[in-house]
């Protein structure tokens, strides 16, 4: 594979910038260290039901084989878990990638808000979550941007939420932890409205439990029996929302909404494009308020991140294959401190330069609310 | 290519408003229909997205583009809508009715009528 000899910095060119769109900082002592972000009614709940650390969001079959989903060499070296310091994340990853803006996404408060906590729980916790991250994360380096969670089992509290935090200079996407209800559903357009009104775009991104427990998307077809099965499968609720969202005329009624797919992959889009549009040429009168060809609402709403970046036998037919999608729909992502990340100095090297800067920078940049 | 020869193919009440009788001219098969407005159409019988004998399809009106959630149905009698994919194409100018893309469109030949036959140029 296309594989230098050791990590390098994203490009020898220092005029070469990357936005990192998905990485994960993990909350230490999960609830309980949010415990001062929420009323003392609730943190006496939680106390008491001793739901001081947070569930486990996979059951023993879904386990990752080789027993984290972490990087055991992204631990800080205070101890931790990896991605739990702040300060060490951006020494690891923004300042050794020379990355300028990375998109933080809390996949705790994802999995919390999907499945492991109950709807009211859910609203609780996101807000503390929430302000915890605010507080703890983002004061530390204002290269650190935030996609704020939001509490999906309650499409008016997520609402609320969106509307209570939404202004903070450092929020730049909100974090939609996805239920198994598609999203072009109109239980999500309460969620829409808010985010067009705060120019924020929906970021999605699997929370954990997909695939495991009722309440998250699952893929299509049956239960996956190991953690490999489930991990290729993913991408099956990506394909399927990008579908809903164009048929169901999300982008007709929120014409300012913006979507990224984080994780879901990429490649599959082209020959979802190509059947969408041809289906939508066949019959079109059954969903006349989709007045354009689904590639034209998908090229102007949609974006996808790259990691994880499939590899091919010879890296030029990833390259072919990027080229005949085009070079505006995908965003560069790490996915750090997961074991499957993709750092920029290995990735898309074989694109031409232009092209590569657009996907390392230009995309995101107008695709997340960058001020 | 032949020259062009007119085709008288039957009276005007031979053919009912809206619906296609499909009639052999010089082994070709045409699709000759009364629109709505008096006007007559002559159609080649071969979708041009993948051959099916589109004069078959149904002569109907469609739902126009409108707001998520509403219907609106217009153009009735105006839109011949392929047995086999679904194309909808407009009789009025043999377009396709969606024009994005690359958009096919219906070969449809002169017809007119004399002293009350249907004449057909091909």
């Amino acid at each position: 594979m296309d594989m230098p000899e050791k990590s390098v910095p994203s490009s020898q060119d220092t005029a070469f910038k990357v936005v990192d769109c998905d990485v994960h900082p993990y909350v230490k002592d999960g609830i309980s260290s949010v415990f001062p972000y929420m009323p003392d009614a609730w943190k006496q709940r939680f106390l008491r039901k001793r739901a001081t650390v947070g569930a486990e969001a996979r059951s023993l079959k879904y386990l990752h084989p080789n027993g984290q989903v972490n990087r055991e060499d992204a631990r800080p070296p205070c101890g931790g878990v990896s991605g739990s310091d702040p300060h060490f994340l951006v020494q690891d990853l923004l300042v050794k990638n020379r990355i300028e803006h990375a998109v933080l996404n809390c996949l705790q408060t994802g999995a919390l808000c999907s499945t492991l906590a109950g709807t009211d729980e859910s609203i609780v916790l996101c807000a503390a979550f929430n302000d915890y991250l605010i507080d703890q994360w983002l004061k530390v380096d204002n290269r650190l941007k935030f996609a704020m969670s939001v509490p999906s089992q309650d499409p008016q509290a997520a609402a609320a939420e969106i509307r209570r935090i939404g202004k903070h200079p450092q929020i730049v996407a909100i974090s939609l932890p996805l239920l198994n209800i598609l999203m072009g559903n109109r239980y999500w357009w309460p969620i829409y409205e808010a985010a067009q009104e705060m120019q924020l775009p929906i970021l999605v991104h699997v929370t954990g439990p997909d695939s495991i427990f009722y309440g998250p998307p699952i893929a299509a077809g049956g239960i996956p029996d190991s953690y490999v099965e489930r991990y290729v499968t993913l991408n099956q609720a990506g394909e399927s929302s990008v579908n809903s969202l164009v048929f169901s005329g999300v982008f007709e009624k929120f014409p300012n909404l913006k979507v990224i797919f984080v994780e879901y992959g990429f490649l599959w889009l082209l020959p979802l494009l190509w059947r969408m549009d041809r289906t939508w040429r066949q019959l079109r009168h059954e969903v006349p308020w989709v007045k354009k060809s689904p590639v034209e609402y998908v090229h102007k709403h949609i974006r996808f991140s790259t990691q994880p970046i499939d590899e091919p036998e010879d890296p030029k037919d990833l390259d072919k294959l990027i080229d005949l999608m085009g070079y505006d729909q995908l965003c560069f992502s790490t996915d750090y401190p997961h074991w499957d990340n993709d750092m920029p100095g290995q990735s898309l090297r074989g694109l031409p330069k232009a092209e590569r800067q657009k996907i390392f920078w230009g995309n995101a940049l107008t695709t997340f609310r960058m001020r | 290519m032949a020259e062009k020869k007119q085709h008288t193919v039957g009276k005007t009440t031979d053919f009912p408003v809206g619906k296609f009788k499909i009639i052999d001219i010089g082994g070709r098969e045409i699709g000759i229909a009364q629109l709505k407005n008096g006007e007559f159409r002559a159609v080649r019988n071969v979708c041009p997205h993948k051959g099916a004998p589109v004069c078959k399809g149904p002569i109907v009106g469609t739902h126009l583009p409108s707001a998520v959630g509403e219907l609106i149905y217009g153009r009735d009698g105006e839109v011949l809508a392929c047995p086999w994919h679904g194309f909808e194409f407009d009789l009025l100018t043999g377009d396709e009715l969606i024009q994005s893309g690359k958009p096919t469109k219906l070969l449809m030949f002169p017809v007119a009528v004399e002293n009350d036959n249907v004449v057909v140029t091909l």
